[in-house]
C-alpha cells in the first residue's frame, strides 16, 4: 500500500513462497489442541441426523430418535384422502392453540417387568411470534423433552410441534418420534411410520420391543411382526391435535420387532 | 445385519480416530478458534456417519469430508461472518517484528497469521487453507469448495497476496521461515 510497502515487494522482502505459506499455517495449525476424538458424541449426534434425515427423505412429518435400534418404516400405497389438516378459525390466544400447554393423549399403557409404562403423543400449536416461541420452547424443556428433541428456536415462529414419547416407570420422558412442521401432512390409504426401540430405560439396549407409529385416519387395524414369527394386531386411535391416527404395540418378552403394516 | 453395521461403525470409529487430528488442525485454521473448530470437525463428522456406508465404502472418503467441512464453514459464514472470526483482540503483535528462534515470539508470528488469515474472506481463507495446508491440487480444492479451478486460483492468489501484506508474517518469512 504504501511506498515503502511497494518497495520492499519489488527488493524480494515479502516474498512469500508458497512453502514459506505451507510453513507458516503448519506452524499456526500446531496450535490447535487436538483432544480425544469424540467418537462417541459423534456417533450419537450422526444417529439423531440420520433419524431426521429419514424424517425428511420420506416426506412425512416423521423423526426418530432413541436408542441404537431405532428403526423406520414407511410403507404403503399412495392412498387418498380428503382428510385436511388445516384448522378453520384458529382461536388467537397462545392458550387455546395450545402453544403453551400442549394437547396430550395416551396412546398404549402396560406393565414391563413390574414398571408401569405409557406412551404419549403431545400437540404443540404454532407460537405466532419469537416471544410465543421462546415461552413454548420453555414448557417443552419444562414438559421432559430432552434438549437433543427440542426444535430450532429460529424455526419454530408458525410451526406445529409433535412428540411421541415413553414414560417408563419413574424414568423421564423418552422421545421416540417427533418432527416440527408447517403443516401436518396426513397420512394416507396404507402408509404407515414407525420407529421401534427397546422397552425399558432410556437408552438401554435392549431388542426392540416397542413399536410406535401413525397411520391414516382410514387405516382401522395395524399388525406389528415380532421376529419370533407371531404378530399383534392394534387399532390406531385418534390424538388430540393431530391429523394422523397413532399407535404402539409391544413384542412378547424374548422377541423382537421385524414389521409393521396396516392390513385394514 | 448386526454384523455389517457393527464392522460399519468399527470402520468409522477408526476412520475418525485417525483423521481427527488432521481435520482439527485444518478447522482451526478455518475459524481461527479452538471451540469453533471442534464443532466444525463434530458437525461434519456426524454428517459423514449418516452417509457412511455410502461414503466408506468410496474411493476417497476424505474428499467427502472435506466437501462437507467447506460446505459447512462457508454456510456458517454466511450467516455470522463477523460475530464467528472476529479477532479476540488488538494487542498490536502483527506489528511486532519477530526474533528468529524465539519461541515467544513464533507465538506471535502463529497469532499474526491467525489473525491475518480470520479477515481473509471465507472463500479465499478456504483457498488458501485447502492450497497450502492440505496440499490439495486446484482441481482437488475446487472440488472441496464446489467451484471452478479458476475460482480456486483466484481466491487462492488473493488471499496468499494479502497475507504477503502483513509485515509482521513477511519479516518472518523473510529471516529463514519455520524450521
Amino acid at each position: 500500500m504504501s511506498a515503502d510497502r511497494e518497495s520492499h515487494d519489488m527488493n524480494g522482502m515479502t516474498d512469500m513462497t508458497h512453502t514459506d505459506i505451507a510453513l507458516l499455517l503448519a506452524d499456526a495449525a500446531d496450535e490447535a489442541e487436538i483432544g480425544i476424538a469424540p467418537v462417541q458424541a459423534v456417533i450419537r449426534g450422526g444417529r439423531r441426523r440420520r433419524a431426521r434425515r429419514w424424517a425428511v427423505a420420506a416426506a412425512t412429518t416423521l423423526v426418530l430418535a432413541g436408542s441404537t435400534g431405532v428403526t423406520l418404516a414407511v410403507t404403503g400405497l399412495p392412498g387418498h384422502t380428503d382428510r385436511n389438516a388445516a384448522v378453520a378459525a384458529e382461536p388467537s390466544t397462545p392458550e387455546a392453540r395450545h402453544v403453551y400447554v400442549p394437547q396430550v393423549t395416551e396412546v398404549a399403557r402396560g406393565t414391563d417387568h413390574g414398571k408401569s409404562w405409557r406412551v404419549v403423543v403431545s400437540v404443540w400449536g404454532a407460537p405466532r411470534d419469537a416471544s410465543e416461541a421462546a415461552v413454548q420452547l420453555a414448557a417443552m424443556r419444562r414438559y421432559g423433552i430432552e434438549s437433543a428433541a427440542l426444535p430450532d428456536h429460529r424455526h419454530l415462529v408458525g410451526m406445529t410441534s409433535y412428540y411421541s414419547g415413553l414414560y417408563y416407570g419413574d424414568n423421564p420422558l423418552r422421545t421416540i418420534i417427533f418432527n416440527t412442521v408447517k403443516k401436518w401432512e396426513p397420512e394416507t390409504g396404507m402408509s404407515l411410520m414407525s420407529g421401534a426401540l427397546p422397552l425399558g430405560r432410556a437408552n438401554s439396549d435392549g431388542p426392540e420391543r416397542l413399536v410406535v407409529g401413525a397411520v391414516a385416519i382410514t387405516a382401522r387395524q395395524v399388525r406389528c411382526g415380532w421376529k419370533d414369527g407371531t404378530s399383534t394386531v392394534v387399532e390406531p386411535q385418534a390424538v388430540a391435535g393431530s391429523p394422523v391416527e397413532w399407535f404402539a404395540c409391544t413384542a412378547p418378552e424374548g422377541t423382537a420387532y421385524q414389521s409393521a403394516e396396516v392390513i385394514q | 445385519m448386526g454384523d455389517g453395521k457393527q464392522a460399519r461403525n468399527e470402520a468409522f470409529q477408526s476412520f475418525m480416530v485417525g483423521r481427527w487430528p488432521r481435520l482439527m488442525r485444518t478447522a482451526f485454521l478455518l475459524t481461527g478458534e479452538q471451540h469453533a473448530a471442534e464443532d466444525l470437525v463434530q458437525s461434519t463428522l456426524e454428517r459423514v456417519y449418516v452417509s457412511w456406508r455410502r461414503v466408506g465404502a468410496a474411493d476417497d472418503p476424505e474428499a467427502y469430508v472435506r466437501r462437507v467441512m467447506i460446505n459447512l464453514h462457508a454456510r456458517k459464514h454466511r450467516r455470522r461472518l463477523k460475530e464467528f472470526l472476529a479477532p479476540k483482540d488488538d494487542s498490536g503483535l502483527v506489528h511486532e517484528i519477530a526474533d528468529a528462534g524465539d519461541r515467544i515470539a513464533q507465538a506471535d508470528d502463529r497469532g499474526a497469521l491467525l489473525k491475518a488469515l480470520a479477515q481473509l474472506p471465507v472463500r479465499q481463507r478456504e483457498a488458501v487453507v485447502l492450497r497450502y495446508w492440505e496440499d490439495l491440487t486446484e482441481t482437488q480444492a475446487a472440488e472441496a469448495m464446489g467451484c471452478s479451478v479458476g475460482t480456486v486460483k483466484s481466491n487462492a492468489a488473493k488471499g496468499i497476496a494479502k497475507l504477503r501484506a502483513i509485515p509482521g508474517l513477511a519479516e518472518t518469512v523473510t529471516h529463514g521461515g519455520r524450521k
